[in-house]
This record gives C-alpha cells, sequence and structure tokens, in this order.
C-alpha cells in the first residue's frame, strides 16, 4: 500500500511545482494578465465566481445538457450497437449510414443543430447525445464480437440456448469493452455541449467562457475551464466507480485505460 | 522389448481385457471411417481425420496423444457434437451423434468459468441451463466442490483462485449432471509440471469415485500412459491413429507408477511411434 501513497506524494509535488513555477513567470516576466493570468488570479477570480452567484445558472445549464446528453447518446449508442451485433439484416442496412454520419465533424453540424432546435438546451442536448453515442456503438460492437471462442464452445457442449449464451455469456463478456465506450463519452459528452454553446447559446460555461473572453477577462476564462475539468473528471471518475463495481472480474491493471 | 508389448492395431472387436472397462458389453462409442475436411480461407480441401475407427467401451480411459495438427481436438470436438463429421459413424449407444449430448460432460484447456460468476455458480451451470434450481442441485454442486478440496472456495470468484483450482471447478462443472461421458481437452496442458501431477491423481481419484468413460487428449505421453486403460496415438497430415496400445499396468497407479519399468517400456514405445513419423516425414 505504500507505492500508490509515494505515488500520489509525487503527482501533488509535481503539480505545485509547475504552478509555483507558473506564478513565479508571470511575476518575474511581469506577463500581461491579458496573456496569461497567474494561478493566484485565477483562484481568486474562481471564489467570486461562487460567491457572487453569477456562475450558478451555467453551471446548471451546462451540467443539465452534459447529463442529458450523455444519458441519451449513450442509450441510443447501446440500443443501435445491440441491434448491428445480434441482429445481421439491421447491420448490413443501418450500420453504413451510422459510419457516414460518424465522420462528419460534429462542429460542422452544430450550427444546424442550432436552427433546427433553438438556443435553448434542446440543441446542445442532441449535439452532446451525438457526440456520445459513437464511442458507446463501437465499444457496444466490439463488445459483442470479444466473446471468448472457448466459452462459446463451453455454453454450447453445455447445451445452452441462443438466449441463455446471450444473457449469461455475451452480455457481460460485451460490459467490459461498453464500460471504456461509456468512460470515453463521459468525457466527450463535456465537449459536446460547450461545442454546442460556443455556437449559439444565452447560458451555460461554455456561453460563459465567450462572454468573459470578449471582455478580456482572462482570468474568469481560466476559472470556467477549472469547472469544466472539474465536470469532465467528476464524470470520468463515476464511470470508472460503476465499471469497478459492475466489471469487478477484471483486475485493475488489467482494466482498459482511458483519458 | 518390443516383442513383449501387447500392441495393436485397432481393427476388430475382440480386445485385451483392461482394466475400467466392462468387456461383456458391446461398444458405447463407435467410431468407423471418420472423416472429417476443412475448407481453408484460400477454398482448399484440408482432411483434419480420415478413416478414423475406434471403439469405446462403458466406463474406459481413452488417452489421446498425438503431435499438434493430428485432428485429436477435431476428434473430441465430433464427440462432443460440436462439430460435425463429414463422413463415417460416430455413435453414442447405437445413435449418430449430431449435437451437443446432455450425458456429455466437457473439460476444455482452458478453466473457461465465467470471470462474473461465484465458484458455486459456475459449477451450477449446466444445471442452471435446464431451469434446474434444486436444493438438491445445490447440495450436488457443494459435494463436488468438497470433493476437489475447493469446500472453502464456493463462493470465491474465479481469478481468486489459481491455474489448477480453476480446472478443478471446471471438472466439477462437467461432472454436474452426472454425464456419462466426460471429454477432456487437454485439461492440464496450461498448468505447471507439479500441478500438473497432482492434477493428474485427483482426477483418477474422481474416475474410481464416479466411473465414466473417459475420454483425455494431451500431448504428453506420460500422462496418457498414467491415465488410460489404452492409448490413441494419433499421427497428423491427415489426422489419423497410428497404434492403440493398451496400458497393461495394474490399478490404482500413483506417482510411483512411473517409475516402473513397464511404464518406461509402453512410454519409449510411443516414443518410438513419434520417432518413426517424424523420420518419415523428413524423408518425404
Amino acid at each position: 500500500m505504500k507505492q500508490p501513497k509515494a505515488h500520489l506524494l509525487q503527482s501533488i509535488a509535481v503539480a505545485v511545482i509547475l504552478i509555483a513555477v507558473w506564478e513565479g513567470a508571470c511575476r518575474v516576466f511581469d506577463i500581461s494578465p491579458i496573456v496569461l493570468p497567474t494561478p493566484s488570479s485565477v483562484l481568486v477570480r474562481l471564489y467570486a465566481l461562487f460567491t457572487t452567484g453569477m456562475i450558478w445558472p451555467h453551471l446548471w445549464a451546462t451540467l443539465i445538457e452534459v447529463l442529458s446528453g450523455f444519458v441519451l447518446g449513450c442509450v441510443a449508442g447501446l440500443v443501435f450497437g445491440a441491434m448491428i451485433s445480434l441482429i445481421p439484416v439491421f447491420e448490413r442496412l443501418v450500420y453504413p449510414y451510422l459510419v457516414a454520419l460518424q465522420t462528419l465533424p460534429k462542429v460542422a453540424i452544430a450550427p444546424l443543430f442550432i436552427i433546427w432546435f433553438g438556443y435553448g438546451l434542446t440543441s446542445k442536448i442532441v449535439i452532446t447525445a451525438l457526440v456520445c453515442f459513437f464511442p458507446v456503438l463501437v465499444s457496444v460492437i466490439a463488445g459483442f464480437h470479444s466473446t471468448d471462442k472457448d466459452q462459446l464452445d463451453m455454453m454450447k457442449a453445455f447445451g445452452a440456448t441462443k438466449w441463455q449464451t446471450l444473457t449469461r455469456l455475451r452480455i457481460p463478456s460485451a460490459l467490459v469493452l461498453i464500460f471504456a465506450g461509456l468512460e470515453i463519452a463521459a468525457v466527450l459528452a463535456v465537449i459536446g455541449a460547450i461545442v454546442g454553446e460556443f455556437v449559439g447559446a444565452q447560458v451555460g460555461l461554455g456561453y460563459l467562457v465567450v462572454t468573459l473572453n470578449f471582455g478580456m477577462d482572462v482570468p474568469g476564462v481560466f476559472a470556467v475551464l477549472i469547472v469544466l475539468s472539474a465536470i469532465g473528471l467528476a464524470m470520468h471518475g463515476l464511470m470508472r466507480y460503476a465499471a469497478r463495481r459492475y466489471i469487478f472480474w477484471i483486475r485493475r491493471s488489467e482494466a482498459p485505460v482511458m483519458t | 522389448m518390443m516383442a513383449s508389448l501387447k500392441v495393436k492395431r485397432e481393427d476388430s472387436a475382440h480386445l485385451a481385457p483392461v482394466s475400467g472397462a466392462d468387456i461383456a458389453k458391446p461398444a458405447m462409442i463407435r467410431i468407423a471411417g471418420l472423416e472429417k475436411r476443412f475448407k481453408t480461407r484460400s477454398g482448399e480441401t484440408v482432411n483434419a481425420l480420415t478413416s478414423v475407427d475406434l471403439d469405446i467401451r462403458e466406463n474406459e480411459f481413452i488417452s489421446v496423444v498425438g503431435p499438434s495438427g493430428c485432428g485429436k481436438t477435431t476428434l473430441l470436438r465430433i464427440l462432443a457434437g460440436l462439430e460435425n463429421a463429414s463422413s463415417g459413424i460416430v455413435q453414442c449407444d447405437g445413435a449418430q451423434i449430431s449435437g451437443p449430448r446432455p450425458d456429455v460432460g466437457m473439460v476444455f484447456q482452458q478453466a473457461t468459468l465465467l470471470p462474473w460468476n461465484t465458484v458455486l455458480t459456475n459449477v451450477l451451470l449446466p444445471a442452471h441451463l435446464k431451469n434446474d434450481k434444486s436444493g438438491l442441485t445445490v447440495k450436488r454442486a457443494e459435494g463436488l466442490l468438497a470433493f476437489m478440496g475447493l469446500k472453502d472456495f464456493a463462493q470465491k470468484y474465479p481469478f481468486e483462485l489459481s491455474g489448477g483450482m480453476q480446472q478443478r471447478v471446471s471438472i466439477c462443472r462437467a461432472l454436474m449432471r452426472e454425464p456419462r461421458i466426460l471429454l477432456m481437452d487437454e485439461p492440464f496442458g496450461a498448468l505447471d509440471a507439479m500441478t500438473r501431477e497432482s492434477m493428474n491423481m485427483e482426477l483418477m481419484r474422481v474416475w474410481s469415485e464416479e466411473r465414466k468413460t473417459v475420454i483425455f487428449i494431451t500431448h504428453s505421453i506420460p500422462e496418457a500412459v498414467l491415465l488410460g486403460d489404452r492409448v490413441v496415438v494419433m499421427s497428423p497430415r491427415p489426422g489419423r491413429i497410428s497404434e492403440v496400445i493398451d496400458v497393461d499396468v495394474g490399478r490404482p497407479r500413483t506417482l510411483q507408477t512411473m517409475a516402473t519399468p513397464r511404464f518406461g517400456e509402453i512410454c519409449d514405445h510411443i516414443r518410438t511411434i513419434f520417432g518413426a513419423q517424424s523420420l518419415t516425414a523428413t524423408a518425404l
């Protein structure tokens, strides 16, 4: 148990040193706060954003977009992934179009969604869902393909029906890769919501970044970025926790590493 | 030395008396003129098995030994009903084997336990697949685990067990529905030598308690001889039976049996068969 503790201390030490160098460099070279604000000024701004209550409506809006988009995208990814994996006709008819859709850069079609779904939360939720959809879809398909051949033989030798093989072997086997996909989607969800807000919004952390940037409040922009990465880390952590709970048989060292 | 061996090609129903089997009864499993051909991706036809004839009596322990590519696993898969023969007779109790049978238990080279289920649930799998969840069944599973020295591991997960223990669980699972036939495909191939020897002894103990017809595939000659009533020696390209050898070594056999001269003679003889094969291969 000593090893992880030592590693944690080292990581913290690196962070402290980096922030100290950043702070020192800004002061020694007298860098303009518009170019690079000092960490201390960012922290002060971050504190102010919360105490003045300015950030709350934006934070809520973004959280709603991220969470609903994530859930919608993941559910759609799971459903389509399962259908493509289990129904051959579906794979032939639908999968090529889904792949074609995936090749479209989401940022480029975001303005269309604003036109179709308006400036409100709906357009951002749709964009987020679309961004989350593909990693989940691909991981579900890969997951169903990853069933161990020997275990399939084993089920067959013991006289399992197709349905029993599906529920007792193929779905649990697929979970390992599905959770890897969910982890990626969790992080992408934040990006999706912010992209949507950049293109057109009246509220949200992405909208706040654009506004603060416009007002040359660079420490404010940094402060919002910290909040955004905190949301991303929390989403990722949540999925890691769920993965460890539901696919407990994969030891940590073997768990898919996703960033 | 060779002359003293009771070695003969299996071509008739007249067989030398061997220990485990009941010779009065007709063959339980009958394989005659079995052929198995595969089509490769490039469209070539490969003969995995060619003119395989073998009769197996009830409660007989048959070891199958041969180099990789000799079709021994294919033979077992056909007996398990996982694959169909291209032609020939593969019968059990006079009925052609065309799919998995309920009276067959199978043990694979990998333990193939379901990692998300506990040891007990894994052993119960064959019963659960038949929607049998009675208390009696659970009792039987627990009894099997206790018999295999795994009593305290029933609620553990497979990843908490060593390789040897996992394979023991998979043997319990194969025995769960009291099969008449046990098919084992190099079950101890992935284990280290020490574990392997103790597993051999374990298997002997199981077989003496719950008599079954066992078809045991291995690439270890001593293992084949130690366990088998008869050893089927196979050779590759195309996969076929070169010889069927009666192991006229008394039971119970222990690890000390491996030190007896008779045991050594039989092993040497099998090695000679393989040696002759590789010589022919070089000559060709």
